[in-house]
């Protein structure tokens, strides 16, 4: 069965939620694309900056040091080293070679830690776009360096003070720039949710993390983990080895001070399906349906809903979700830096925190952890975290 | 049950006086329950032939920044869709003029089913989602069966003539025509391309053509007067709530001046 179907539904998930000033550029999008997805100088030309810009393909390295601990054989797909220091910019370089295609001249983007904004300001610096990113104004603050890099790189960034202030306001208040000034402006999702095509258009780009791994591995592993927010990067590992039922798949999603708190950003594992920003998936709202606010160490994860495809799995128990605190994963962030000389962003370092999780299911087996990103960006968080955390403060080795 | 739509009853009354309905917007709870239904029953004695009755959610993607925060000022006041459900049911013993309930589609959506019977028990005359194109609609169509409640679609300045086609041939009780390529809010001036708009989708049907999004005066409400067969005003009416949100009687005042004032230019 082909996923999306025509409608852009992965099962009940999915869809076309939105407004109907938007709906016939959502068609446009889609029909565009349909065309271009396939075509082979797009490909190319894909290929070519993913080569010579981002700098693919990123290395999957073996983790001795983390694999001795475990008994296990870990690999780690090193997005980190992407230009730009995330899987974001994966998805920026082919939707802006799409936008250029479509002759849009004027870009906007939604953005909560700020590496989706920077991979956004980014490309459109280098194919000469104009750039709008929309930011939280608790996130602009928490986040003053990417706010700093984005305007670097020429791009305006709007500060948003509806509602609570973080990455779901900044998609409203995109999604909102967007109504008005849809003639002109490409939307550009930073994660595989929003309405159909995006969720496959997101997902098409970042498949190049798992088709790597596939062939950088020359065999099949085991177990994949990513971490997981809207969902990009865990999709882009996951769906080229979904096809391999024997492959067992992990979405970590951010359990915050924990899911029994009620602060956390775990849409699966703590929510309910709902329809949010276009797409119906599982979401984080109360009872009489409004949006309640997520919360996660890591603003990347800051986020009350997450893919349709994931829902999707989830449902089908093809991707197991699962959750760890901001605590579990502030103590495999700081593993990773000792163990492997290697700074993880604070999302990844979820992923991480979850070998902890399944130590005994893993023994003896091949397990690839998706990195998504590097965490210089998170240094400031991270030193507040231990600072005020006085039992975290000594790593657990 | 053949019993007509009130929606349909107003709307051929009008056609046969030759006038224009006029439909106000509210948020059910903006700045209380109490004081949304005393403006709400302002609005009807003071000329609304309908009304149209938003029900506040947490993030309104489609609405500018005086519904936005009209919203935000409601959902402090904790408003459910039971309460929203027994605020129509006291306004319609008011006076029985038709009501459409205006929301996102998630807070209908968790409550499926009961949503629609108590929608139905309400009185609710029409439901207008502004994030429910006609291609999602399956599932409230089907809660709503039989139900005699409309789902009111919308068409935007984008929409394309194939696709006015195909929006229209789900259409019931009256299209609502988004006047401008935006969000709600008011405009000082109205896009030209509204009265070729309207003319196109009457071509195309005899339903009802509604226009709102950016209306705010009387000489605009009549201006549109004279193609569409009603004016939806919303952010004007809420502007006068958060300008007096401390004075209540100035806040009923001036939105009755206010309504009086568009019936009487339609």
């Amino acid at each position: 069965m082909k996923l999306p179907n025509k409608k852009g539904h992965f099962g009940e998930y999915g869809g076309r939620y939105i407004s109907e000033t938007l709906m016939p550029a959502v068609i446009e999008l889609e029909e565009f694309y349909k065309k271009i997805r396939s075509d082979k100088k797009f490909i190319k030309e894909f290929n070519y900056y993913l080569k010579n810009y981002v700098g693919r393909p990123s290395p999957l390295y073996f983790a001795k040091r983390l694999s001795d601990i475990y008994k296990s054989d870990i690999y780690l797909k090193r997005e980190d080293l992407n230009h730009t220091g995330a899987h974001k910019i994966n998805n920026t370089i082919g939707q802006a070679l799409l936008a250029v295609k479509m002759g849009k001249k004027r870009i906007i983007a939604e953005t909560g830690a700020g590496q989706h904004g920077v991979a956004t300001a980014t490309v459109c610096a280098l194919f000469d776009l104009e750039c709008e990113v929309f930011m939280g104004k608790k996130d602009i603050e928490r986040q003053k360096q990417n706010v700093f890099r984005m305007e670097l790189l020429g791009a305006k960034v709007n500060p948003v003070e509806s509602g609570s202030q973080t990455l779901k306001d900044a998609m409203n208040e995109a999604l909102r720039d967007w109504i008005t000034n849809i003639k002109t402006t490409y939307y550009m999702i930073g994660t595989v949710a929003g309405p159909h095509p995006y969720p496959l258009i997101v997902r098409d780009f970042q498949s190049v993390i798992g088709k790597e791994v596939l062939k950088q591995l020359k065999k099949l592993p085991d177990i994949l983990i990513a971490c997981v927010g809207g969902g990009s990067n865990a999709i882009g590992l996951f769906y080229p080895f979904l096809k391999y039922d024997k492959v067992k798949m992990y979405g970590v999603e951010a359990g915050g001070c924990g899911i029994e708190t009620g602060m956390h950003a775990a849409s699966i594992s703590g929510g309910t399906p709902g329809v949010l920003h276009g797409n119906k998936t599982y979401l984080l709202q109360d009872e009489f349906g409004r949006i309640v606010n997520a919360h996660s160490i890591a603003a990347g994860l800051d986020y009350p809903g997450i893919g349709p495809e994931h829902s999707y799995f989830a449902d089908k128990k093809r991707i197991i979700f699962d959750s760890v605190t901001d605590e579990e994963a502030v103590s495999a962030f700081q593993k990773l830096c000792r163990l492997e000389g290697i700074i993880p962003a604070l999302e990844s370092s979820h992923a991480i925190a979850y070998l902890e999780k399944i130590k005994k299911e893993i023994k003896g087996k091949t397990v690839v952890i998706n990195l998504s990103g590097r965490g210089d960006k998170d240094m400031h968080t991270i030193s507040e975290y231990l600072s005020s955390n006085t039992d975290a403060k000594l790593s657990k080795l | 049950m053949s019993k007509e739509n009130k929606i349909d009853t107003v709307f051929n009354r009008l056609r046969t006086e030759n006038k224009t309905a006029f439909i106000p917007f509210i948020s059910i709870g903006d700045p209380d329950i109490e004081t949304s239904l005393e403006i709400a029953k302002t609005l009807i004695k003071n000329g609304a032939d309908m009304i149209e009755l938003g029900f506040p959610f947490s993030d309104p993607m489609a609405d500018g920044k005086v519904i936005q925060r009209s919203y935000e000022r409601a959902l402090k006041n904790k408003v459910s869709m039971e309460d929203a459900f027994s605020f129509v049911k006291k306004l319609k013993a008011y006076r029985d003029i038709p009501v459409i309930l205006f929301t996102y589609y998630n807070p209908v959506f968790i409550l499926g089913e009961r949503f629609a019977k108590g929608a139905q028990s309400a009185g609710i005359d029409g439901i207008l989602v502004v994030d429910l194109p006609p291609e999602e609609s399956g599932e409230l169509t089907k809660y709503i069966q039989g139900k005699n409640i409309y789902q009111i679609y919308l068409l935007a300045p984008t929409t394309g003539n194939e696709r006015i086609k195909q929006v229209l041939s789900h259409a019931k009780g009256f299209v609502y025509y988004v006047s401008v390529t935006g969000v709600t809010g008011v405009r000082k001036s109205l896009p030209e391309t509204i009265k070729s708009k309207v003319k196109e989708i009457k071509e195309i049907s005899s339903i009802p053509v509604g226009v709102g999004f950016g209306i705010s005066s009387k000489e605009q409400a009549k201006d549109i007067g004279k193609c569409a067969d009603a004016v939806i005003i919303g952010s004007k009416i809420i502007q006068f709530i958060e300008d007096n949100i401390n004075d209540k009687p100035t806040i009923i005042q001036r939105i009755a001046e206010f309504s009086s004032g568009i019936k009487s230019n339609l």
